[in-house]
């Protein structure tokens, strides 16, 4: 029997493929399009204290085999997501993990002493790896000390609570030594590591002689950041114990192959979303049927198949 | 709204660079989430039809692969349930691959998609205003009302179509309906100057103004409306990722400082409430 399950703490998802935070919204969107209960993860846009409008525009660029984005963590805040979003939520029987950002380590630990009051949902992902806020996001996910001592306050809440949600911590790949900052954040005691954020990048307009995106660089993400996300995913398995999650750029079944021969115990797809919905159950297709084909039992089996370089 | 295989059952340049694209279509696509109060569609009784109403758009897969990723959105220039059409420039490399296609391609299409125009208030003279590729959307609107207004539920509309050139000007014969106004900015053909030149000299009275077009060309359609008291139904363009309101990414800026999706509130906006001067 092929068993597409994997566990992130103590949280069994029911197939390794989620969807991206940012990506997806909060799931509703995109639940007239696709059957969200098959994924095996769905991550919500980030969550913070405060509402956000978000960044100015335009948020968007076009890139070769990818896309550009500067959206400002644009989100309803914590009233508004317990209020409207957190109800949607409830009706998805899928493991919803929040996505939760702050500016200081105050935001975080408040926002998330107030959602372990909630229930509705199965996890966290910590965003300390947002290119596109000035203040807090990427300024926690480069400095290995910051993170430590962030999730360490954060995994102290969560003991606390005892629901057990399991705390991901997703880091970015803007940094000299991802591998530093994972084990940073498996020292302050996170129960996974998710990677890669997007890539630092930039497009400018020759005409015009400005920037496409209003905010002047913005976060790169599909196809083209993919090895770079593999690099990544291949590196902090082998400095951390815990489970890696891995993204960036994942379009069909033989790119999430890829991260899982890699080391990830799981994946996200996000961008993939955006040029063909349905990619996130087709590659859970892909994953069994290449289990089948290969005769392996287990998603572990997959990370042992790969040969050394 | 659904994912759709479909096929190219036409494409064809009508002006330099701009192309009509015929595809075949149906109904299980169902509607387009937002609903709304179309035009000229109202059936006896209050009932909203099914289907895709003017100001609906969908994404189109614009390459074999995975490049470029992002869909692109165009609005529909027509639909009658069996096929549906858009109007598209080649400007990019999406649309630039769009114009390789020929009949028989298949067509990846996300849609309905968006909200739809409203219905004109009583006894309101509809004015619809095109610009340039902003003519697809407009065909559509203008083809519902003049339907609408033989049945009796409003005036005739009234559109007018500004281009830079008569180069520009779609020539496929009845595209345009031959009681429109045209304008050029050079005057190699009818009126010379932009709309909002053509708006300056001769409004008719108690109009309701729908407009699609480059942004000046909407900011000028704004002080008109100011000027006549009269509502503005202003269809947006922007870029675009997911197109069904997840991602944020294709929001509109309003005047209050807020931001809308372009996709799910929009396309089409109250004109007053729109920072042109952001867009």
């Amino acid at each position: 029997m092929t068993d597409l399950r994997v566990k992130i703490g103590e949280l069994v998802l029911p197939n390794p493929v989620g969807v991206a935070s940012g990506c997806f919204g909060f799931g509703k969107d995109y639940g007239q399009l696709i059957e969200v209960n098959r994924l095996g993860a769905l991550y919500t846009k980030a969550v913070t204290l405060e509402p956000r409008a978000g960044n100015d525009i335009p948020r968007l660029a076009d890139t070769p085999s990818g896309m550009l984005n500067s959206i400002g963590l644009a989100n309803p805040g914590l009233e508004g997501f317990v209020s409207e979003k957190l109800p949607e939520i409830r009706q998805f029987s899928c493991p919803v993990i929040v996505n939760i950002a702050g500016k200081t380590e105050d935001d975080y630990a408040l926002l998330l002493e107030k959602l372990e009051e909630l229930d509705g949902f199965d996890g966290y992902e910590l965003n300390i790896s947002c290119p596109n806020v000035k203040e807090g996001g990427l300024a926690f996910g480069t400095n290995p000390e910051l993170v430590e001592r962030l999730v360490k306050r954060l995994a102290t809440i969560l003991e606390k609570k005892r629901q057990k949600r399991p705390l991901i911590v997703k880091l970015s790949p803007n940094v000299t030594d991802i591998a530093a900052i994972a084990r940073a954040a498996e020292s302050g005691g996170a129960t996974a590591i998710s990677a890669i954020n997007t890539v630092l990048g930039m497009v400018i307009d020759t005409k015009k002689r400005k920037p496409v995106l209003a905010m002047g660089s913005g976060g790169l993400s599909g196809p083209a950041i993919r090895p770079v996300g593999v690099a990544a995913v291949w590196r902090i398995s082998r400095a951390v114990k815990i489970p890696v999650i891995g993204l960036g750029g994942i379009m069909n079944t033989d790119d999430a192959i890829q991260y899982f021969m890699a080391g990830a115990t799981a994946i996200q797809m996000g961008t993939a979303l955006f040029s063909r919905p349905e990619a996130p159950l087709e590659v859970i297709d892909g994953i069994k049927s290449f289990m089948e084909e290969n005769r392996l039992n287990s998603m572990e089996e997959i990370r042992g198949l790969l040969k050394e370089a | 709204m659904k994912r759709l295989d479909r096929e190219i059952i036409s494409i064809t340049e009508i002006a330099q660079d701009y192309y009509e694209l015929v595809f075949s279509w149906d109904s299980d696509a169902g509607e387009a989430a937002q609903g709304g109060n179309a035009p000229g569609g109202v059936q006896p009784g209050g009932v909203l039809p099914r289907g895709v109403q003017p100001g609906n758009f969908v994404t189109v897969k614009a390459g074999p692969a995975t490049d470029p990723v992002l869909r692109r959105p165009f609005a529909f220039s027509a639909c009658d349930g069996k096929t549906a059409s858009f109007i598209f420039q080649k400007r990019g490399r999406g649309t630039s691959w769009l114009a390789t296609l020929s009949r028989g391609s298949p067509l990846d299409i996300l849609g309905p998609l968006g909200n739809a125009f409203p219905a004109p208030g009583a006894g309101k003279q509809p004015v619809l205003i095109a610009g340039g590729i902003g003519l697809g959307p407009m065909l559509f609107l203008a083809a519902r009302l003049r339907e609408g207004a033989l049945a009796g539920s409003h005036r005739m509309p009234l559109l007018l179509t500004g281009f830079r050139t008569a180069a520009l000007i779609p020539e496929r014969p009845g595209l345009i309906p031959p009681e429109s106004v045209i304008c050029t900015d050079d005057g190699s053909q009818g009126f010379k100057g932009t709309v909002g030149d053509w708006l300056d000299s001769a409004v008719p009275d108690s109009p309701e103004f729908y407009a699609c077009g480059p942004v000046p060309m909407m900011a000028a359609v704004e002080k008109h409306a100011i000027i006549h008291k009269a509502k503005y139904h202003a269809s947006v363009e922007q870029w675009m990722a997911c197109g069904v309101g997840a991602c944020m990414g294709c929001t509109v800026a309003m005047k209050d400082g807020s931001y809308e999706r372009a996709c799910k509130e929009g396309p089409i906006f109250d004109g007053y409430k729109i920072d042109w001067s952001r867009l």
